[in-house]
């Protein structure tokens, strides 16, 4: 009876997932890295490399066609091994086979004590897509000054990686040099959000300031720390960025090299032992969890995601922006019988969403002062100023992924809220 | 819009609420009121139930049919609701006539369960109380006031049922219960209307969906249900409740929209 109640009635399933074990490990070498057009929707690249040339560690293979400033620079020395482009010219994916025979460039210490000075360094070595505008969730134009900076220390779920954990590797000074920098971007404050505990940001500046943050699972996305520090609109932006690459710019500034390891947490059921392990942004997940994977139960094949169980996609590289390597079974769907006769009539997959039921499970997945069931309504007619009026402007995909796993249409809201983002981006 | 589903992956990682899982908890709210019924009414209850419930399903196959979906058993609930507040006494034919126009007007037309304005149920017992004169919907005795409880429980454990709308309806009974007869006519008042408070007006499609908006929709609900009743008779009168919710449900996209534009006003002053 018991456990017909837990699957009958939602939310009462108990995640029974180990949780990663804040320990760092090597990951298993990377072979092949690859720079991802789903990291940067919108993007139409000029290339600067052809297949099968030699890239060094840092130098451009591709440019933004409308920002010609704003380049993406390899994280590995290698081979170009293919270029694949998508629809309307944009990037699918640029893959890199790394390869350790060939010389690393020699670091080049910039000096970065201007905003002049920081903000062409960032252009040309590759960092400035580090930062993500708010409103509409994209690379910042080259020339834009944000009224607020935001660097999210916090982890987006239980699985992530503790962010105190990883900037105790070491991490503290560059960490603390990438700050300072960062923060000549803007002449408003630098926010530091990150979880109760000593500030990691204090003594940087007066500018510079801790925020902290309850262990809540929403209270990690930056978006719910713009909502409550500096909510954006119309001619309100902020940027964010990621303490990592916080860290990552320090680290150019105080050594000249281009580091773009990166610490992320294997996790999930079918992990063998869930930890944190070193890597590089757009790694090939296939290399990394060959050693890492158990085998499924009745043979259920596996599913890899890029990122969490609520904000990843199903994922052969590693995302620019993600943290997490999440394993799991991979549940076959109950196929859609069409059976011949009157009940194969009534057994049919729908194309469109089911009706949004306004239960309260709504108003918890949403972190944000709107009304949720007429916002969810406007999103899902695609009523662009309704939904600006309500505060869409505030929210990207991953701020509303918990909203689509918990309403009752199976609509994917994220897909909804860029579909209206862009419209609202081309007007502005 | 079309084709802006969840991908299958995705969608199967959903824990959540999906429309099937919302009519299974209703069923199981529903089962000990349609138990005690059953047995205080004996076996007239039986063709009320069959015939409402086997209505109802022919008017759902048929829209799934017309539409290419898949079958959906939510107009079941709508059967076992109107069951429990009709008398076992109305006629078979009655009956049906009142279940596919409550049904159908009231929900199937809109695309179904979810879509709609009004609950079926209220739709249905609302059209027989109207086009039927001298039916009256059953009175509730104390036993079934005690059955709806657990099921009451559920629905708020689930957060099926807004506690909001319950709390302003409930101040508003009390407090007219309470200057009218003391203590006894908050008990009596509280039996007569339970029922129809978790499953009509409590019915999260049909009420105001903003938090705002359920105050008010609530204290709506309870003001018509007082204002029905003073006008029928001393004791409160079941098609009074029903009545009231209905007209409350119309009235629920008004609140909503002006409790958005009240919070978006409010969001204007913060943001300067």
């Amino acid at each position: 009876m018991n456990k017909v109640m837990l699957t009958v009635l939602p939310g009462f399933k108990i995640d029974h997932t180990q949780l990663p074990e804040q320990r760092v490990e090597e990951g298993a070498a990377v072979k092949q890295i690859a720079l991802l057009g789903s990291d940067l929707p919108g993007l139409r690249p000029k290339l600067l490399c052809e297949q099968g040339e030699r890239v060094t560690r840092g130098q451009a293979v591709f440019h933004d066609r409308a920002n010609p400033d704003v380049v993406f620079v390899s994280p590995v020395s290698g081979v170009v091994e293919s270029i694949t482009l998508g629809p309307r010219r944009s990037l699918s994916a640029l893959v890199i086979r790394s390869d350790s025979d060939q010389p690393e460039p020699d670091p080049v210490v910039t000096a970065m004590s201007s905003a002049e000075e920081v903000r062409e360094t960032l252009l040309a070595k590759g960092f400035w897509p580090a930062f993500l505008t708010r409103p509409y969730g994209r690379i910042p134009a080259p020339d834009a000054v944000p009224d607020a900076i935001f660097v999210t220390v916090t982890p987006d779920n239980p699985h992530a990686p503790d962010p105190r954990v990883v900037l105790d590797e070491g991490q503290h000074d560059a960490f603390a040099a990438g700050l300072k920098a960062i923060a000549l971007l803007t002449s408003g404050p630098v926010h530091v959000c990150q979880t109760p505990g000593t500030n990691v940001a204090a003594g940087c500046g007066d500018r510079i300031r801790g925020s902290f943050f309850s262990d809540a699972p929403s209270s990690g996305l930056s978006g719910t720390h713009i909502h409550r520090l500096h909510p954006v609109d119309k001619g309100r932006s902020v940027w964010s960025i990621g303490y990592q690459d916080v860290a990552a710019i320090g680290r150019l500034i105080e050594t000249g090299v281009h580091d773009f390891s990166r610490l992320v947490t294997f996790t999930g059921a079918r992990a063998v032992q869930p930890r944190l392990i070193r890597t590089v942004a757009g790694a090939n997940l296939q290399g990394l969890i060959r050693e890492e994977t158990l085998p499924g139960n009745h043979g259920s094949p596996l599913c890899v995601l890029s990122g969490s169980v609520t904000n990843g996609r199903q994922a052969s590289w590693l995302g620019r922006y993600h943290q997490q390597i999440t394993l799991l079974d991979n549940t076959q769907p109950r196929r859609m019988v069409s059976k011949g006769g009157l009940l194969g009539l009534f057994r049919q997959a729908s194309s469109r969403p089911a009706p949004v039921i306004p239960t309260a499970a709504l108003e918890q997945a949403l972190p944000f002062d709107v009304p949720v069931v007429p916002f969810l309504r406007a999103l899902s007619v695609g009523d662009a100023e309704t939904a600006s009026r309500m505060g869409c402007l505030e929210m990207v995909e991953e701020d509303v992924a918990a909203v689509s796993l918990a309403c009752t249409s199976g609509a994917d809201y994220g897909r909804m809220l860029r579909h209206v983002l862009d419209e609202l981006a081309e007007d502005a | 819009m079309t084709g802006w589903n969840l991908d299958p992956f995705r969608m199967r990682q959903r824990t959540g609420w999906t429309p099937t899982r919302v009519t299974y908890v209703q069923l199981i709210a529903l089962a000990a009121p349609v138990a005690v019924s059953l047995a205080e009414r004996g076996l007239q209850q039986i063709a009320v139930l069959l015939a409402a419930a086997v209505t109802c399903l022919i008017w759902e196959m048929t829209f799934d049919l017309i539409r290419g979906r898949s079958l959906g058993w939510h107009t079941v609930t709508v059967a076992l609701i109107f069951a429990v507040l009709v008398p076992a006494s109305a006629p078979v034919w009655q009956i049906v006539v009142a279940v596919s126009l409550g049904v159908v007007f009231g929900e199937l037309v809109f695309g179904g369960r979810g879509y709609g304005i009004v609950s079926g149920a209220a739709a249905a017992a609302g059209f027989l109380v109207f086009s039927f004169p001298g039916t009256e919907l059953s009175v509730h005795s104390e036993v079934m006031a005690l059955a709806t409880l657990p099921g009451l429980a559920l629905l708020l454990v689930g957060g099926l049922v807004s506690w909001r709308v319950l709390v302003s309806v409930t101040v508003v009974l009390g407090g007219a219960g309470l200057i009218q007869d003391g203590m006894g006519g908050l008990l009596s008042a509280a039996v007569a209307v339970v029922f129809v408070l978790v499953f009509l007006i409590g019915d999260p499609v049909a009420g105001a969906s903003t938090n705002l908006g359920r105050w008010v929709f609530g204290l709506l609900a309870g003001l018509l249900i007082v204002l029905f009743d003073t006008a029928a008779g001393p004791a409160i009168a079941p098609a009074a409740v029903v009545f009231a919710s209905l007209l409350a449900s119309l009235f629920a996209p008004l609140i909503d929209h002006v409790a958005v534009a009240l919070i978006i006003r409010r969001r204007g002053l913060r943001h300067g």
